[in-house]
């Protein structure tokens, strides 16, 4: 039997040793020398954290599962994760994801064909754990052994050859955390089959059976969001400071006064933005204020707890935190009397409200619901906002954000809005719906426990620094400020430590930031520039 | 022996009517999933206030189905190298089922001496495509690290059997109806309007032998991929793409649905509620877990 066969058999055997490992001379080559050659990929985890947490997938530690104290709990743990299972495959428990998942279950056919599409695989030089078939594989050979009836005849005839314990569980988990759920592999499927539905149902499955979830996505995230309005922390009264600290942030840079419209009632326009924006990018939530304010458009934020906060962590991991978060974002609207929900950039956030929550949605609470990017698109090309290009003449390339392209056909409007704004645009190849992640979507931009931060930047994060890089190879010139347009709050935050942990910045003077803040860059009644190089 | 094989292929005919059957019934009540599409060209979400803009109809849906099947486009896009393969197999099957059609309905009603014989040239052409696809496909699968790297070791005996079915066919067509169709058809005559019991029950090897195959792909294809693709395409036509509207279909299934009771026991979901109640429910507020303590 061949190592790669045997990879997947082995899922369930030496619990104590790492079933594969980030290799640095395997990991996908760059066009530049790389700011960490000679460094191991990984940092190794301390001997505590080794004692406490199960790693054995990769040695990386994404969800810090606490090791079992006994067989006796192991035992248990098995048996809540198979009663799990079953549940999974059932109306009651799961009629939102049910069939979706049972033709991926069915459909596979083991052609491999997805393979070339993931970013992770490739990246990590084709580890054979992190090919997109691997988890969804061991999951399917799981239930046809333990849950379908007969799973026991011919076992090894049928492939049903895979032995359920605790190790493939926690191997299980962790290999939940490492895929991003681009569904990239899911547009490459001739057959329909979705390896990252399998991710977030495991995911799901881990959370809402057996309490198993990322701290950042679950506790810090979901909880957090729902008990105090904002999965960053941002409370109601905090909220109205950055209101106030942002009109005062507006006139200095534009020299007019705005005033920002919080919760006006029968608005229009109910903006809603990833609160991360407010702490880390102040300058895009201004941004749309100005453009509106210059628009005349009718909008409102809202300041109730929950309702300045776009991201939907559930989204990535529980169907209920998910629903939670969704019919609070539709109690807001209804309540001020907005005639539609706009999402801000962010990813998704804009999937989750838009698209997802569409079929929790009944009666009164099916309230309208759309993204930014068309109403900017129609501003810019209109000739409603006055803008001089020239001042965005400095190389712009544009990452596409997953949720927003691949996930829900938006795909033209914003390079549009770039073809007019910026005469350096050039696209990343390859772009549109064939984009690859920025490596930090399903969560991961948020996550950073143990040596996870590794993983995310020298992995999953890799090929779209090789795709930036090759967008501005030329203009390589640190001197030359080069702008990547991510028009999404997470794909925001993975550029950040990408571009700090390659010194794209220091060594190649690329920076990134938002889409309204080029639109607001090239408004010609601007006295000075809205981005500065100098300030990033 | 002879009436074994004749209880083995009418058992087999049964068993393929009723067990496709019950796999169709479970799809058709496949409950209605959360929107979770994905797009190869740009949507109705470009246009401001999309949801007053025509969405993508059945027809358009069925015409993206018809290439899918037909052509197998994703393969042709993504993986051309097995494309060519799996296209000539699938060429030959769809070909075969048209010369079986065209077997069974003509047997009875045309006259067997006067019938074309450019229907035995197209089973020829069909199961030629479809052993050398086949075949092909076996090989490849067998020495392609890629190809076999998760590939069940029961699929292997799968091509094996198919290939000794289109083998069977041949050689009792060749050689026992001595490549006449007039033979051919006076024979499937009998056969579809049960006029000789006798061939019937003692039937030749040749004949008995390429049944008998059949009747294993009979009992296989109610789990075959055809059923998959039927549960890939029916949702596809049936719920992707189509909006919630107030008042109506789409909103009341979604209703009874949001009224499932849900046995999720981790310590955010209160057991026992129905799915709606859980979700505007605020979550109990010690929700930490053990597990997830770091």
């Amino acid at each position: 039997m061949n190592e790669k066969r045997r990879a997947l058999r082995n899922v369930s055997k030496n619990g104590d040793q790492s079933l594969g490992q980030v290799k640095r001379e395997k990991l996908l080559s760059l066009p530049v020398e790389d700011a960490k050659a000679g460094a191991p990929p990984i940092k190794a985890l301390s001997e505590k954290q080794r004692q406490t947490y199960e790693h054995a997938f990769d040695g990386v530690c994404a969800v810090a599962i606490p090791k079992p104290k006994s067989k006796e709990e192991e035992k248990q743990l098995v048996e809540r994760f198979l009663a799990a299972l079953q549940k999974l495959l059932t109306k009651e428990d799961n009629w939102t994801f049910l069939q979706q998942l049972i033709l991926t279950l069915d459909a596979c056919v083991q052609c491999q064909t997805c393979n070339d599409a993931c970013a992770i695989y490739l990246a990590s030089g084709k580890e054979e754990i992190y090919r997109p078939t691997y988890r969804s594989e061991v999951l399917r050979r799981i239930i046809k052994r333990y849950v379908k009836k007969g799973g026991n005849l011919f076992a090894a005839l049928r492939g049903n050859d895979i032995e359920l314990n605790w190790t493939t569980i926690a191997r299980l988990a962790e290999s939940a955390y490492r895929c991003t759920m681009c569904r990239r592999c899911a547009t490459h499927c001739p057959m329909g089959s979705d390896n990252a539905l399998i991710t977030r149902e495991l995911r799901k499955l881990f959370s809402e059976e057996l309490g198993i979830a990322a701290k950042e996505l679950h506790e810090s995230g979901t909880v957090q969001q729902l008990r105090v309005g904002a999965s960053t922390g941002i409370t109601p009264p905090a909220f109205a400071d950055i209101v106030e600290f942002m009109e005062d942030d507006i006139e200095e840079k534009t020299g007019r006064r705005i005033k920002i419209p919080v919760d006006k009632e029968g608005a229009d326009i109910l903006l809603i933005h990833n609160s991360g924006e407010y702490l880390s990018w102040l300058e895009n939530p201004a941004a749309f204020a100005i453009i509106f304010d210059a628009a005349g458009i009718s909008w409102t934020l809202s300041s109730e707890l929950g309702g300045y906060e776009g991201t939907n962590y559930g989204v990535w991991y529980d169907d209920f935190q998910f629903g939670r978060i969704a019919l609070k974002h539709i109690e807001i609207a209804n309540k001020l009397k907005v005639k539609k929900i706009m999402i801000g950039e962010c990813g998704h956030s804009t999937k989750a409200t838009v698209v997802i929550s569409e079929r929790l949605l009944v009666g009164d609470m099916n309230i309208p619901r759309e993204s930014c990017l068309p109403l900017l698109e129609e501003l810019v090309l209109s000739g409603r906002l006055k803008l001089d290009p020239t001042r965005n003449n400095f190389p712009v390339t544009l990452h596409d954000p997953c949720n927003m392209v691949r996930l829900m056909g938006i795909i033209e409007p914003q390079r549009r809005i770039l073809r007019a704004i910026c005469p350096q645009f050039r696209e990343m190849e390859p772009h549109g719906v064939d984009n690859y992640c920025c490596g930090g979507g399903s969560g991961f931009a948020v996550m950073s426990p143990m040596n996870f931060p590794d993983w995310k930047m020298n992995v999953s994060g890799r090929m779209k620094v090789k795709q930036i890089l090759d967008a501005f190879a030329d203009s390589m010139d640190p001197s030359i400020p080069k702008y990547v347009c991510a028009p999404c709050s997470n794909c925001k935050g993975q550029l950040r430590d990408l571009l700090v942990y390659y010194e794209l910045t220091t060594r190649h003077g690329i920076y990134y930031g938002g889409l309204v803040e080029l639109i607001v860059n090239a408004m010609a009644d601007n006295k000075q520039p809205y981005i500065s190089f100098e300030e990033m | 022996m002879g009436a074994l094989v004749v209880v083995l292929f009418y058992g087999s005919i049964l068993f393929c009517i009723v067990f496709a059957t019950a796999r169709l019934i479970r799809i058709y009540r496949l409950p209605l999933h959360i929107k979770w599409e994905f797009y190869r060209d740009s949507s109705v979400y470009e246009q401001v206030e999309w949801w007053t803009k025509p969405q993508i109809g059945f027809w358009q849906k069925a015409g993206a189905m018809m290439l899918d099947v037909l052509f197998l486009r994703d393969y042709y896009d993504k993986n051309r190298g097995f494309w060519i393969y799996l296209y000539t197999f699938h060429v030959g099957i769809y070909l075969l089922i048209v010369w079986h059609a065209w077997l069974f309905l003509v047997a009875p009603f045309v006259d067997p001496e006067t019938a074309s014989s450019v229907g035995l040239f197209l089973g020829h052409v069909a199961t030629a495509l479809a052993f050398v696809g086949g075949l092909s496909i076996l090989i490849k699968r067998a020495t392609d690290e890629e190809l076999s790297v998760y590939y069940p070791p029961i699929h292997y005996v799968k091509w094996v059997a198919m290939l000794l079915t289109l083998a069977s066919g041949f050689y009792a067509i060749y050689f026992y109806f001595n490549n006449e169709t007039p033979a051919l058809l006076k024979y499937v005559q009998s056969q579809v309007t049960f006029s000789d019991l006798e061939h019937k029950l003692h039937p030749p090897p040749a004949t008995a032998t390429h049944v008998l195959f059949a009747s294993i792909w009979l009992v296989y294809l109610p789990y075959s991929h055809i059923m998959r693709l039927f549960l890939r395409y029916y949702h596809y036509l049936h719920d992707d793409e189509v909006p919630n509207v107030r008042g109506g279909e789409m909103e009341k299934r979604i209703g009874e649905l949001l009224g499932q009771q849900v046995s999720w026991s981790a310590p955010h979901i209160q057991t026992g509620k129905s799915w709606a109640e859980v979700a505007t429910t605020p979550a109990p507020k010690n929700t930490s877990k053990e597990q997830q303590a770091k």
